[in-house]
């Protein structure tokens, strides 16, 4: 059995990007992607759950306790410094020649610890979950699939009548992160979570209302920089269609209906509403996107 | 840099991160006595080096200096442990000839894992050979992400992956054995 979802078609591959799903290591559309795979097959969705519990039981296994008296030892290191010089080697990551590739010389022994073990700060749990995750296709590649990128992106580009390099930049941005290339930096379908996180990193947070009632669930949002901006793109789903909608801040703007820009099989609508110029983006068919922009614009007021 | 402001950047870079720098000693020597002097070796180390740390992710550098202190630390203090270490490369290897995830098709039942008892969760961790539970360690215990364990242990992304793979396929066909 083939698919055309861009994964791995082989056993191995296919596994290890269910690892990557667990690790939450995968963006959202190629999370979408092994997550379909795993609803076909019994097999992998066996594989998921095991990892899942694997992954459990091994973060429950109890931590080392940092005890008060080993904490104020490894302080004492630090103050030390200040009135005699520690004996100082090496730069720590720069090996020294030792018996393994890859490793440094140690100091001479340690001292022998005084046994205080009175149990200290409770830890956090070391499975909070990453919303960075990385270059997807670095990782498809490693695992050596045969992705070919579909060339279409560029000749849309290049070819259609969209002059608008705004526009253009709107479309590839699009078009990556259906690649997986572009992850979304945070996944949240509270818009009370992308909203802030928006305007902390780039101080500007557009509307962002969940449609999910509507069919068009908020999954997230990102930063796409656009000719040297930063500007903020939320991402929604619909079926299974990603649609993305970057919001470009304007200085006193106008006001401007719905203009189609679709074009080489993806739909694009542009309108603004004199606080941000909108850019929604996705492969649906263009009067799925337009009833998406309609309910965008009725909630967005 | 003032003396002072070196002392201070240490317990800003180094003691926040003692637990974590302690659970990946603890796995990589295999008791939590000695975790705690390779640790403190390697909060010499830190010190000693502190100035060359540009900023960044303070705890993927402290645990690269504990991950190197563990193992020069094992090769003077348990040199018969690290014999198992070998030829990195050859690890690789063999997992890419077993395949990367469960040896045979089926492992067993998820349930199964998840109630596998504390100690035989951690004698399964033990057993794994050291390449495999480091990167299991990096990722479950620790929670870095591919690309920080990538970078601390100079191997591309996809070895990260198919040696995390391994790992885990391995601990869970010993816990469904155990059980």
């Amino acid at each position: 059995m083939t698919h055309d979802d861009g994964l791995p078609n082989d056993p191995e591959g296919i596994r290890l990007m269910i690892h990557a799903l667990v690790d939450g290591e995968l963006d959202a559309a190629a999370a979408l992607a092994v997550e379909r795979r795993i609803a076909a097959d019994p097999r992998l969705a066996a594989e998921h759950a095991r990892i899942v519990a694997l992954q459990g039981a091994v973060s429950r296994l109890p931590r080392p306790d940092v005890s008060d008296a080993f904490r104020a030892r490894i302080a004492s290191i630090g103050m030390a410094g200040t009135e005699r010089q520690a004996p100082v080697e090496a730069e720590p990551q720069r090996g020294t020649p030792s018996t393994l590739p890859g490793l440094i010389a140690g100091p001479g022994g340690g001292q022998r610890r005084e046994a205080g073990t009175r149990p200290s700060q409770a830890r956090p749990s070391p499975r909070t979950r990453r919303f960075g995750s990385f270059d997807w296709r670095a990782m498809a590649a490693s695992i050596m699939i045969s992705a070919v990128l579909a060339s279409g992106a560029t000749q849309w580009v290049m070819q259609s009548g969209v002059d608008d390099g705004f526009a253009a930049a709107v479309a590839s941005g699009h078009r990556r992160s259906l690649l997986a290339a572009s992850p979304i930096d945070i996944v949240s379908s509270d818009r009370h979570t992308v909203k802030p996180w928006l305007d902390a990193r780039i101080g500007v947070s557009p509307p962002a209302p969940d449609l999910a009632q509507d069919g068009y669930a908020l999954i997230g949002g990102r930063v796409e920089v656009i000719s040297g901006r930063p500007v903020p793109a939320l991402v929604y789903r619909h079926r299974e269609h990603l649609i993305t909608l970057v919001a470009e801040p304007q200085q006193g703007g106008k006001t401007t209906q719905p203009d189609d820009l679709s074009s080489g099989g993806f739909s694009m609508v542009h309108w603004s509403d004199g606080a941000f110029s909108y850019w929604a983006i996705s492969d649906m068919e263009r009067p799925e996107l337009d009833d998406f922009v309609a309910r965008f614009r009725k909630a967005a007021v | 840099m003032s003396e002072r402001a070196l002392a201070e950047r240490f317990n800003e870079v180094v003691l926040p991160h003692l637990g974590d720098a302690l659970a990946l000693a603890r796995w990589l020597t295999g008791n939590a006595a000695d975790a705690e002097d390779v640790v403190q070796d390697a909060c010499i180390k830190a010190h000693a080096g502190i100035s060359g740390y540009a900023g960044g992710n303070a705890r993927a550098w402290l645990l690269t200096i504990v991950r190197n202190t563990s193992y020069t630390w094992m090769a003077r203090n348990r040199p018969r442990a690290m014999m198992a270490v070998g030829d990195l490369g050859d690890l690789d290897d063999m997992a890419a000839a077993h395949g990367t995830s469960m040896p045979d098709e089926d492992g067993p039942e998820a349930s199964l894992i998840a109630k596998a008892d504390t100690a035989a969760l951690e004698a399964a961790i033990a057993a794994l050979p050291q390449l495999f539970r480091e990167t299991l360690v990096l990722r479950d215990i620790n929670g870095m992400s591919y690309r920080e364990i990538s970078a601390m242990l100079a191997v591309p992304i996809g070895t990260v992956m198919s040696r995390l793979a391994r790992a885990r396929g391995l601990l869970a066909s010993e816990l469904g054995r155990a059980s």
